[in-house]
């Protein structure tokens, strides 16, 4: 049997109800003041994508039982002790991150470029070759100039709402489509009211569509490393 | 330029976290779909990765 691994929460575990991915059981693996929620797997079993989905409910449903730390898709133990053997070797680390999200939920802001970029028409008389390098100027000009867009968005998302710089995370240009994808910690009963705060401050940016998504489980403010 | 809609970028942005963030533990095994590995395909591919792969499947199944 494996132990396919959902998230990481202080002992004692939550009440919860018995039904792990596709229905198998749930398991709690505990070492030194922590746990591990998992489902008991069997390794012929194939993940799927809508494993993946439900892993994620069921994330939503301990996260919303007790503090938890997500763990990232896939993760799979051979045995119990192994599992145990994995969050004692971190368990220190761990436990800060725990303190760190307990209470908290994640907000995430996608905001979408509404045109293509559109680089500067080069008109010249040069030849072939200066005519490449100034496109390619012009390229890398209308792509800094992205990026400075989206970074100044960013700012003026992180200095209208107030938020600490530990408790946001973003990326910047990571496709010809995304401006900005930036995650916020806030505190999980205030989540609405601070959704509605993101909502109206990227509205005010004419020349993106924002996405705004959670409140979702710490996935980003759980890492250790 | 193919253009992303609110509920691609959604999925994207969810597919991203459950994949590419949470606690690493030791133990760790990939995940795939038609084969590929998906644990370390970023954000912007993903989605597209996907959907490219299961028609190439279908295609080459057919």
């Amino acid at each position: 049997m494996t132990l396919l691994a959902h998230a990481i929460a202080a002992s004692p575990p939550a009440t919860l109800a018995p039904g792990g991915l596709r229905g198998r059981p749930m398991a709690w693996s505990e070492t030194g003041g922590l746990g591990l929620w998992s489902t008991e797997w069997a390794p012929d079993i194939k993940l799927e994508r809508p494993d993946a989905l439900e892993h994620h409910r069921l994330v939503e449903r301990i996260c919303a039982a007790q503090p938890c730390l997500p763990v990232r898709f896939g993760t799979a133990f051979a045995t119990a002790d192994e599992a145990r053997a994995s969050l004692d070797k971190r368990a220190a680390a761990l436990r800060a991150a725990l303190a760190r999200v307990a209470g908290k939920s994640e907000l995430a802001l996608t905001l979408l470029w509404r045109e293509p970029s559109a680089p500067q028409r080069i008109e010249s008389t040069a030849g072939p070759g200066r005519q490449y390098m100034e496109t390619r100027r012009a390229e890398f000009g209308a792509r800094e100039s992205r990026r400075a867009r989206a970074e100044s968005m960013v700012e003026q998302v992180v200095g209208e709402l107030a938020i600490e710089r530990q408790l946001v995370w973003h990326e910047t240009c990571t496709s010809d489509n995304v401006a900005v994808s930036l995650a916020v910690l806030v505190p999980t009963e205030r989540a609405g009211e601070r959704k509605a705060q993101l909502e109206q401050v990227a509205a005010g940016f004419p020349d993106v569509l924002p996405v705004l998504n959670g409140p979702w489980p710490p996935y980003t403010f759980a890492r250790t490393e | 330029m193919k253009e992303l809609t609110a509920e691609d970028t959604s999925l994207l942005e969810l597919v991203d976290r459950l994949l590419n963030k949470g606690v690493v533990l030791a133990g760790e095994a990939t995940i795939s779909v038609a084969g590929v590995d998906l644990i370390y395909l970023g954000l912007n591919v993903v989605l597209a990765a996907v959907e490219t792969l299961e028609k190439a499947q279908e295609r080459r199944a057919s």
